[in-house]
């Protein structure tokens, strides 16, 4: 942790530092923002303001947990100061006029905010492709892609820009880049981090999550931003004290080996022979580590990706209507009438996938269509809660793969947009069920990295980082080739 | 799917789809909406609907006024503003 915080606090060092993530950045183009001084100057302001309101305290040296640590956010979080573009036209020029609860409750802590990421446009999209400013390049491989939709976040940690970046989670936007650039991908509980400051794309499906190479940081991070905020009603406070299916809560202890399930549909699926590979490895890696791994049936999980689509695309619609050229973002000049001006700046300002998922979602909630696709896909949603909550009563966490594919090459022939969304299949079932999950790094193969995923109960990322830390005995993170030392 | 049928959505979103975007966006339209059928597969006749997988009843704050300063850095990010009011071209 010392060789992060010097980086902060020693003028040698953070020349050194920053100018090294400038270059290779040229490169990678993980940053759609970079600028430390900046995100020194908002904590600055932070500590002040909040200093002044504590009038009986002690204006000390409060350090914090995450004292002088740089870190990414990705850019559809607010940070104040910075613009928040949500790599799309529509808000090119936006300056956010505040910052995320999640942000500041680790600027707080002393962490320091140093730019925003590259991501899909709003989330949409599980390479980075779908930016309308930069291509992201994988630290691993750079002909291949860093993975979506959090790629600019997972990239600045693999390219060890960052120690820990901040992504969001809908259908797998931590996890799945997380696993293509080899770091871990945390996707919190739904519910547990505020969304305030999250530019909403599906509201009930998404979370703020954190990706790093460190899992104790992961875990920190995660402990600092969550809890219930008033200004996001969804939030909840959580019970986070150990939890295992098996054995009465008195006497669950944290050190007690998770019970690992491994659905039985996997053999159905279509999984690249060396995912599958590595699956099978994982699974007698735990068994290697004392961990007991039994089979559970989740029959719904064949039909989430549908379900998945028809509300994340119906909750899309809704939630980009408030883009219209009117308050802020984009405008078309040329528009002789409001109307006029809503039509012409969300054409020209908005991506093509962002244009198609707006089309399915306002489809789907046309009237007379609300019974058959989107109350359906909800009541879908409440069987795939149920397989997990039956299979909770005797597992304890869920293996399964990250994405079927290894990180694929650009423009990929063989993954068209419809393909990639087919694959979210394990990722979007932990977002429509509202559970944490977690990317864990478990092999390189061809020089790619490969993680594998454990899903948990509400409120058990404990048993996420019990498994994930012992699992390091077996494989930690490694190095990609583009990344800088100092 | 109709082209009609495309444009209509389109309008109703308030997107105005250009004569080079729509056959491409219409057959990933298709593509998409035909996969939904998938969801007929699976019976749901027993099962209420989920929208917050962990919270079953709504929560209200308290109705207490709170200030903040943002006004300025919001009405910076405006197109086009007049005094304090945003303008926009003719309603009428």
């Amino acid at each position: 942790m010392s060789y992060w915080e010097n980086i902060l606090s020693d003028v040698n060092n953070f020349k050194k530092w920053k100018t090294s993530v400038e270059n290779l950045d040229r490169e990678i183009n993980a940053f759609l923002q970079f600028d430390p001084e900046k995100g020194k100057k908002l904590s600055s302001i932070l500590k002040t303001s909040k200093l002044k309101n504590r009038e009986r305290e002690e204006i000390t040296q409060h350090k914090g947990k995450l004292f002088n640590l740089p870190f990414a956010v990705k850019d559809n979080i607010a940070v104040e100061s910075f613009k928040l573009t949500c790599a799309s036209k529509i808000l090119e020029n936006f300056i956010s006029p505040y910052t995320a609860t999640a942000v500041e409750k680790l600027m707080a802590e002393g962490a320091i905010v140093v730019g925003k990421t590259n991501l899909d446009e709003f989330g949409m999209g599980s390479s980075t492709e779908n930016s309308a400013f930069a291509k992201t390049k994988n630290p691993w491989n750079l002909n291949k892609v860093p993975g979506g939709s959090s790629g600019g976040s997972a990239a600045a940690v693999a390219a060890n820009f960052v120690p820990f970046a901040l992504g969001s989670d809908t259908g797998g936007s931590v996890r799945q880049p997380a696993s293509f650039c080899g770091v871990y991908g945390l996707k919190p509980t739904y519910g547990s981090v505020s969304r305030y400051g999250l530019v909403a794309y599906a509201s009930s499906l998404e979370v703020i999550g954190v990706l790093s190479k460190d899992l104790t940081l992961t875990k920190t991070v995660f402990e600092i931003m969550r809890g219930e905020d008033e200004m996001d009603h969804s939030s909840l406070a959580g019970d986070y004290g150990p939890k295992r299916a098996s054995g009465p809560k008195e006497t669950e202890n944290s050190e007690k080996k998770p019970v690992i399930g491994i659905p039985a549909e996997h053999g159905d699926m279509d999984i690249d022979p060396e995912i599958r590979r590595a699956l099978d490895e994982t699974v007698k890696n735990f068994n290697k580590l004392g961990y007991q791994v039994l089979e559970v049936k989740l029959p719904t999980l064949e039909y989430v990706v549908s379900a998945y689509y028809v509300i994340a695309t119906a909750e899309a619609s809704s939630n980009l209507e408030r883009f219209d050229g009117i308050r802020y973002g984009y405008r078309d000049f040329s528009a002789e009438n409001p109307e006029e001006l809503m039509l012409l700046s969300r054409e020209k300002g908005f991506g093509e996938e962002v244009k198609l998922r707006i089309l399915l979602g306002t489809y789907v909630l046309r009237s007379g269509f609300q019974e058959q696709y989107y109350i359906r896909a909800q009541k879908i949603r409440t069987a795939i809660r149920n397989d997990f909550n039956n299979s909770f009563k005797n597992v304890d966490a869920i293996l399964m793969p990250v994405y079927p594919k290894l990180p694929f090459e650009f423009e990929s022939k063989e993954l068209d947009p419809f393909k990639q969304k087919l694959a979210d299949i394990f990722t979007c079932t932990a977002n429509m069920a509202g559970l944490p999950a977690i990317s864990f790094p478990v092999d390189i193969s061809e020089g790619l990295p490969i993680g594998m995923q454990l899903i948990a109960p509400p409120f058990g990322e404990d048993i996420l980082f019990k498994a994930c830390g012992d699992y390091r005995e077996i494989f930690s993170p490694k190095d990609a080739p583009n990344m800088i030392t100092l | 799917m109709e082209k009609e049928e495309l444009y209509t959505t389109a309008y109703m979103a308030r997107l105005k789809i250009t004569e080079e975007e729509v056959e491409k966006l219409k057959a990933a339209f298709s593509q998409m909406v035909e996969y939904f059928d998938k969801m007929k597969e699976i019976d749901v006749s027993n099962l209420e609907p989920t929208t917050h997988a962990l919270l079953t009843s709504n929560r209200v704050r308290k109705d207490i006024v709170k200030e903040h300063n943002k006004t300025e850095a919001i009405l910076d990010n405006a197109p086009e503003l007049e005094d304090r009011f945003i303008v926009t071209p003719n309603v009428l």
